[in-house]
């Protein structure tokens, strides 16, 4: 769209300066009546201004703005002035304590630990251990994440090309993320593994071992370190793997390395229209063309395959949810719930409550049968089937829940 | 908690005499504006005694830890294995089902979690946190111990860059909630890092600090210093109560607005350092591939965004009657600062008018507007576009995809369209080329 439209892209550029609201009126002038309805919009966004407007300074490292924390008021919030001074709590980590905690690893190698192992050791491990997700060689396939694999070749500008490819004309291979084409640094597969895989079991992994399985994947995605090929019995050790330099090295932005770090970002987040997108407040009349052509008008898209795979699935009804069925309850414990509960629950009704063992003791002496008997055909204040219409069995399954609940 | 029947009973019979009766109302009520007094039929509801009027409520604390109603036992947070790892649900995501919420505010038990290696259970006894690298005095702390710190709470939305990440492409999920619900909004307590630093001494070499995570991914990630020192914070407080595990219980990261990975749950470790870490979760992943075949990588804040969260595919308009005067409603959020306004569409972009702000506006929140809608019962392409004090405003998708591409995964912010039919049907539909 930039690239099409110079007027949007001037646009763009006042956005970045901080006039939005000229920006709005500029954008809108493409019509006469949008200019007229912009600037009174923009009007009266101006006078309700106080409400969300909190002094803001521009010049954030994400592209943002900050805000200034002043006696006592940070934007909406206020906070305690006092001096935290000497709060002071915790105690100084012991040098043991540090060294056990802090096992990272810089891209240099620095933080690496002793240690090695072999191409052939990490193919056992790597088919005992990694290959039931991320598949043979690491070639993925299970839905799990692919670890190698992936055209590796570069054009003129040293961009390996597979990444270029864009699943949106035609049908384009999706670019793969693997080891070989994606990742920038080695010392991340080492440490990864090492404190994260395998899945279930984490930091199971010896140190050697995980030498091992990192020459492995590396070796599946073809690199070589110092020009030499990685073959089976290759051993992989601290030096070495600080020495590898994985294809896509040079494949991110904005710089994030040395001394000038921190200003590339922020520069980089500065001009977001150009590096990231950004919108433009237009409001009347608005075209907007893309496509590989940049021209195309866009359009509707429906969705073509709704992914309606949902757990649980979509219900957006008020009513009660369905009653679970306790696996292990007694057969007669949900009727008896739901028609005897209410006069066996307690003997004030002169029946014998649920629960007390001397006064089902003394109905047992009766002998089962009896029993049944007198709950079917009912007995001074316990009618028939308890005033219900249940079949003989049913009634029968119930008494066997009240005198097993009452032992 | 689980909201099922075993804490609630009703019983079956007089469940299903419920049912009868306020099926039958509703019909009623879905008619009744239309047709004169007379002859009105009256709603069972007002001419009889309801059964919870007639009956002895529950007691006080039988559910010692409250619960919502069981009636809104549909309102959860959904996932779909598309999203995960092999239909994994170890590493996977879960949504917060937008269309149910109101204000600002999650509630603990809906707000939206992603997982690297299952939902640690960190035992708060044994947690400890150790600050350690370029300062002056590395410590450990216990729980109570960082929660001796002065605390401040914020309200901050909480997004994951993944956000929609499915719809590069094109849409994808018919519902609000798995088309945008992977973020929340709620307070947070804890203690701002600069008052920690201030005690332990920053060295001054020190301009990236590595954040790792207890659980089994270890997740670790690099974060600038500067940010840091601004308003990155350590909370163990949601919405008053302790975390979720489900949120990094009992001590997450927060940086305000920016992606909700960089906020490291079941946090252990901080370290300061002078380069960056390169962890696999800003090399591998959380990196956005653009069409120039390169990535851009330490993407940090969640671009200003939108959506209207009623109408919407959960909530749509088919009940209402050319005439009805509505309310649209919806949220807007934007990481680099503070939403300032946002606008709303009803063709699709074309032409667009003013939504007004509405309830509290404040910086890396949650912020609702409003717009009121006379219903005329037409076909429409309903969008807003939000724009905030950072100098942002919300892309088109081709405005989007013409810096980007179509294979980034992260930081989707484009503007959203629900196209509503003429009988008040929505769905997910997008407006590009
Ligand atoms: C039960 C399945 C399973 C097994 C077994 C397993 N992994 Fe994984 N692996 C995963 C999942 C799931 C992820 C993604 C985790 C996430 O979402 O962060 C992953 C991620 C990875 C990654 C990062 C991939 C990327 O591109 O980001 C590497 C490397 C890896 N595993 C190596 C291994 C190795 C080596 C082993 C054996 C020691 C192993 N895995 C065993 C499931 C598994
Ligand atoms: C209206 C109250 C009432 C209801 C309802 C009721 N009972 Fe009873 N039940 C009684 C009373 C009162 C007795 C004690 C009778 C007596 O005096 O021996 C009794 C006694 C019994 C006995 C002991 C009989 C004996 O031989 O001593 C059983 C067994 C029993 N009921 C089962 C049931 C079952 C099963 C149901 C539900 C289908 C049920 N009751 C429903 C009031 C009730």
């Amino acid at each position: 769209m930039f690239k099409l439209d110079r007027k949007l892209t001037t646009i763009g550029m006042v956005l970045v300066a901080g006039v939005t609201f000229s920006v709005m009126t500029a954008c809108a002038a493409e019509s006469k009546d949008g200019a007229k309805e912009s600037k009174k919009a923009a009007a009266e966004t101006s006078n309700s201004a106080t409400v969300g407007v909190y002094a803001s300074k521009p010049g954030a490292l994400d592209g943002g703005v900050t805000y200034p924390r002043e006696n006592g008021i940070y934007t909406a919030y206020r906070y305690n002035t006092q001096s935290t001074k000497g709060v002071n709590p915790g105690r100084a980590a012991t040098a043991n304590e540090i060294k056990a905690w802090d096992l990272d690893a810089l891209p240099d190698g620095s933080g690496l630990p002793e240690g090695e192992g072999s191409v052939e050791l990490g193919d056992e491990l790597y088919e005992a251990q990694c290959a039931v997700c991320h598949g043979e060689f690491g070639a993925g396939g299970s839905g799990y994440p692919q670890l190698s694999g992936g055209n590796m070749d570069k054009d003129e500008n040293g961009v390996i090309i597979t990444l270029k490819n864009q699943r949106v004309y035609g049908s384009t291979d999706a670019p793969k993320r693997t080891v070989g084409t994606y990742w920038p640094v080695a010392t991340t597969l080492f440490t990864y593994i090492r404190d994260a895989m395998p899945y279930a079991h984490p930091k199971s992994l010896s140190n050697d071992e995980t030498y091992a399985i990192t020459a492995y994947i590396l070796a599946q995605n073809e690199i070589e370190i110092d020009g030499e090929e990685m073959d089976d019995e290759y051993v992989l050790n601290k030096e070495k793997l600080a020495k590898v330099v994985l294809p896509n090295r040079d494949g991110f932005y904005p710089n994030i390395d040395g001394p000038n770090a921190i200003e590339d970002i922020r520069a980089f987040y500065a001009d977001r229209a150009k590096n990231i997108g950004a919108g433009t407040r237009c409001m009347t009349d608005c075209k907007d063309p893309g496509g590989p052509d940049g021209k195309t008008p866009a359009a509707v898209m429906e969705i073509k395959y709704e992914m309606s795979d949902v757990t649980p699935p979509y219900a957006y009804d008020k009513t009660l949810p369905p009653k679970k069925k306790d696996e292990n309850a007694h057969p007669g414990k949900e009727a008896y719930e739901a028609n005897c509960v209410l006069c066996h629950k307690t003997d004030a009704m002169g029946a014998p409550a649920v629960g007390d063992k001397a006064a089902w003791d003394i109905v047992m002496k009766k002998g089962l049968d009896k029993v049944y008997h007198n709950t079917i055909h009912g007995i001074n204040g316990m009618p028939a089937k308890g005033g219900t219409s249940l079949p003989d069995d049913k009634i029968k399954q119930m008494v066997d829940y009240m005198i097993e609940a009452s032992k | 908690m689980n909201k099922t029947l075993e804490t609630e009973e009703l019983d079956s019979t007089s469940r299903r005499e419920f049912f009868k009766t306020t099926a039958s109302v509703g019909t009623i009520a879905a008619t009744s504006m239309l047709v004169p007094n007379t002859v009105l039929a009256d709603d069972e509801n007002i001419m009889h005694h309801v059964k919870w009027g007639t009956t002895l409520g529950h007691e006080v604390n039988k559910f010692p830890y409250g619960m919502p109603p069981l009636y809104e036992h549909n309102v959860v947070r959904r996932t779909s294995p598309l999203m995960s790892s092999a239909g994994d649900m170890h590493a996977a995501i879960s949504m917060t089902p937008l269309a149910d919420l109101s204000g600002i505010i999650v509630p603990n038990g809906l707000h939206f979690t992603r997982t690297h290696n299952g939902v640690a259970q960190v035992d708060p006894n044994k947690f400890r946190l150790m600050i350690h690298g370029l300062v002056e005095k590395p410590i450990v702390l216990t729980l109570d111990e960082l929660k001796r710190y002065p605390s401040e709470s914020r309200i901050l939305f909480m997004e994951c860059p993944s956000n929609s990440a499915a719809e590069w492409k094109g849409p994808q999920f018919g519902s609000l909630q798995m088309a945008k619900g992977m973020m929340s909004c709620a307070e947070w307590t804890g203690v701002r890092l600069k008052t920690i630093l201030d005690e332990l001494g920053l060295k001054p070499e020190a301009k990236w600090m590595l954040a790792e995570g207890s659980d089994g991914s270890e997740m670790s990630r690099t974060v600038p210093v500067e940010k840091v020192l601004d308003d990155a914070m350590i909370v163990w407080g949601q919405n008053g109560e302790a975390l979720r595990n489900e949120q990094g219980y009992p001590v997450r990261l927060m940086l305000p607005g920016w992606e909700a990975n960089l906020c490291v749950k079941w946090l252990k470790r901080l370290e300061f350092g002078d380069k960056p870490w390169y962890a696999k979760e800003e090399t591998s992943k959380y990196t956005a591939l653009t069409a120039s075949g390169k990535a851009i990588q330490h993407f940090y804040a969640n671009e200003v965004n939108s959506v209207i969260t009623y109408p919407c595919p959960e909530r749509d308009w088919t009940d209402l009657k050319k005439g009805d005067v509505v309310e649209i409603e919806g949220l807007a959020w934007t990481g680099h600062g503070t939403i300032k306004g946002v606008d709303i569409s009803f063709d699709g972009g074309k032409n667009w008018v003013e939504a007004q702000l509405k309830g509290l506006v404040l910086p890396k929140a949650w912020t609702r507007f409003s717009y009121m809608h006379k219903y005329d019962g037409k076909p429409m392409l309903l969008q807003s576009r939000s724009y905030d004090d950072s100098d942002n405003v919300q892309p088109t998708v081709n405005q989007e995809k013409a810096v980007v591409g179509v294979e980034g995964v992260y930081h989707r912010n484009a503007i959203m369209t629900w196209k509503i039919t003429d009988m008040g049907k929505v769905s997910n539909v997008q407006v590009r080329s």
